[in-house]
């Protein structure tokens, strides 16, 4: 993770792999780029686990986790700023 | 007078629909199923024109999870209560509509051949971030749902007006019998008479600065909206008569940077896994509320920034999916910038009132009748309908029974003399040499919004804006001039707006009250005579009226658990 302020990730060249799907299939057949996310868009979903069930709930049972964590914390030092602990 | 000779067309039709986003095209679509004459009224180009021009990655609510919709009602008041604070601000038999209608909803939908299936003809259900539950929401593949609807209108047989302006609608003795309007493009002055008309228009945002920070001409980039929603529906229902709802509620948030929006700028609801946030420093927030993010800014804590290097790479390749769907072009601007989502920051910028949406517009009943006969509100000017899958939903109710009106309702009268006010009014400024811009009006116009009405609000600041929103209409709005038929729908637009404004300021002044993201710092507490109240306000035989009216008890046959 770059600094939340640094210039240096604004710099680097990066590329999201859908999108360079869309506009390499775009060139190979000379359509437009929304022609090819029509073609391309399938097969990339595919590589996605969208029915996994289980692995969707632990990924959000984890992030909940997090949150709730948070939220303890958060509680924590406002009891510490109020002197009662 | 006769009126062919008042205007370039004069048009004669069943049902008037104004705006041809998705509410307004199911509403065709479906009125004409019924053997009406139907006349879509689209200021843009219906083919991408609305707020899911460039698409759409979600729809809701659909059935789902053996909810009922008694207690989707309950669901549904949490959320507006987190957005809102306590008490209604809609009918709450509207909401019941919604779930309870739901899966016809869907199957009509696939009728017209609008799939909400994927390819492997299954539909997928999405987790919810923010509230969790049950998964009511549909994750959708609209990319193209504004052509493939453009194109089922066609085939339904109803007319479709293109790069038309309504200038204002057409009453005779209380109920609604047409409008006026203008092509954009060549100027042609249009009367349509119409036994009914139903408002699809987009919400009410071009009062306060859009969310997109760059230096795109006159700041015309609302992340959630197209740039055309000057609120024209609500404008022309409250000129008619109509009671508008809620006007001083604003939905708010943070500014974004630059344009990547949906999905990594606002991945709340990035399938069930909510974003982090982070002060500069990076200290691990909660999403904030304006009152905290306040007390952030005191501190020097701020800007703030959102991360999505927590999720798992099938959530990220999830997120690009959503781009395509909702807004293709954002992955263009990411890669422009050098932007990262999995290991950069994003900087969630100013937060403030975005636009007047849920549970603002034109205040409708479960049928989405307003109070004027005649006329109905659905999508995103309704109150209490907006979104994708309400708008749907809205349009495909009112597109169903609307015969039921039409057929008992009279031949329309047009007032020759009203047509020939508006005509009058609304042509005034191709007239008018070296006057006002419509843009630099409508510049000024928000600009009172932003330092007169805000996020945080009192009677100084609002009295102030008031009297400056008073001043600019009696000395520039006679001013406006358009050297074209476009600009002339940009001085059409900036009337609304500033009337609109008008409205905003006077329901936020007579609200004394703290509650939700409604805050005023000269009133911190809540005022409990105003639980569960609507304010409404319209105009009577010329006058602005205002009330704070109760918000209606679910009715006792929906009440009943198990229906």
């Amino acid at each position: 993770m770059a600094e939340p302020t640094s210039d240096k990730h604004y710099e680097e060249k990066f590329e999201f792999s859908l999108w360079k799907l869309i506009k390499k299939r775009a060139e190979q057949k000379d359509i437009s780029y929304h022609d090819a996310s029509i073609e391309v868009l399938p097969e990339f979903q595919k590589t996605i686990r969208y029915r996994d069930k289980e692995f969707e709930e632990a990924a959000i049972q984890k992030r909940r986790q997090e949150m709730l964590e948070l939220s303890e914390l958060e509680r924590k030092l406002e009891r510490l700023k109020k002197g009662e602990e | 007078m006769a009126l062919d000779r008042m205007a370039d067309r004069v048009i004669e039709t069943d049902v008037m629909i104004m705006g041809g986003g998705i509410a307004g095209c199911y509403a065709a679509a479906k009125a004409a199923q019924h053997g009406l004459h139907v006349t879509l009224v689209e200021k843009a180009k219906s083919d991408r024109s609305g707020t899911a021009a460039m698409g759409m990655d979600h729809y809701e609510p659909v059935q789902n999870d053996g909810i009922t919709p008694l207690e989707f009602i309950k669901l549904w008041e949490e959320r507006q209560h987190a957005l809102n604070g306590d008490g209604r601000f809609t009918d709450p038999n509207i909401p019941y509509q919604y779930l309870d209608k739901s899966l016809w909803a869907v199957e009509e939908s696939e009728k017209l051949g609008i799939t909400l299936k994927w390819d492997d003809g299954k539909f997928y259900f999405m987790p919810q971030a923010w509230f969790g539950g049950p998964r009511l929401m549909l994750r959708v593949h609209w990319q193209d749902i504004k052509p493939i609807l453009a194109k089922a209108v066609r085939k339904s047989g109803a007319s479709v007006l293109e790069r038309t302006m309504v200038v204002d609608l057409l009453t005779n003795n209380g109920r609604v019998v047409g409008a006026t309007a203008l092509n954009t493009r060549t100027g042609e002055f249009i009367v349509i008479k119409a036994k009914a008309v139903v408002l699809a228009t987009g919400m009410f945002a071009r009062c306060y600065e859009p969310e997109e920070p760059l230096f795109y001409k006159y700041q015309m980039k609302y992340h959630w909206c197209p740039s055309s929603i000057s609120g024209d529906g609500y404008a022309v229902a409250y000129r008619a008569g109509a009671d508008l709802a809620n006007m001083d509620i604003t939905g708010w948030g943070f500014r974004i940077r630059d344009d990547l929006t949906i999905s990594y700028g606002n991945f709340d609801h990035g399938d069930g896994i909510r974003a982090k946030w982070y002060t500069w420093d990076g200290e691990e927030i909660h999403y904030p509320t304006a009152q905290v993010y306040r007390e952030i800014e005191l501190k020097g804590k701020d800007p703030i920034y959102v991360s999505a290097d927590h999720l798992p790479d099938d959530y990220a390749n999830r997120m690009q999916v959503a781009f395509v769907d909702e807004k293709m072009i954002s992955f263009k601007i990411a890669e422009d910038r050098g932007f990262n989502p999995r290991t950069h920051r994003y900087e969630l910028m100013e937060n403030h009132p975005l636009n007047l949406i849920m549970p603002t517009g034109v205040n409708v009943d479960e049928d989405f009748k307003s109070s004027l006969e005649g006329l109905y509100a659905i999508g995103d000017c309704s109150n209490g309908a907006h979104g994708c899958g309400r708008s749907t939903l809205g349009g495909l109710v009112v597109g169903d029974n609307i015969h039921k009106y039409v057929s008992s309702a009279g031949e329309p009268t047009i007032d020759e003399a009203q047509v020939e006010s508006q005509k009058q009014m609304a042509l005034a400024p191709l007239s008018i040499k070296d006057g006002t811009e419509p843009m630099e009006l409508e510049l000024s116009t928000r600009y009172i919004c932003k330092r007169y009405v805000g996020m945080f609000k009192n009677d100084g600041r609002l009295l102030e804006g008031q009297r400056r929103l008073r001043s600019l209409r009696r000395e520039f709005l006679p001013t406006l001039m358009a050297k074209n038929p476009h600009y002339l729908m940009r001085a059409l637009e900036c009337r609304n707006i500033m009337d609109l404004v008008g409205l905003h300021i006077d329901a936020c002044l007579v609200r004394k009250e703290t509650r939700g993201q409604f805050i005023r710092l000269d009133y911190t507490e809540k005022d409990p005579s105003r639980d569960s109240m609507i304010t409404i306000q319209r105009l009577d035989n010329g006058k602005p009226v205002l009330e704070i009216r109760k918000v209606p008890d679910l009715k006792p046959e929906y009440a009943k658990e198990g229906k």
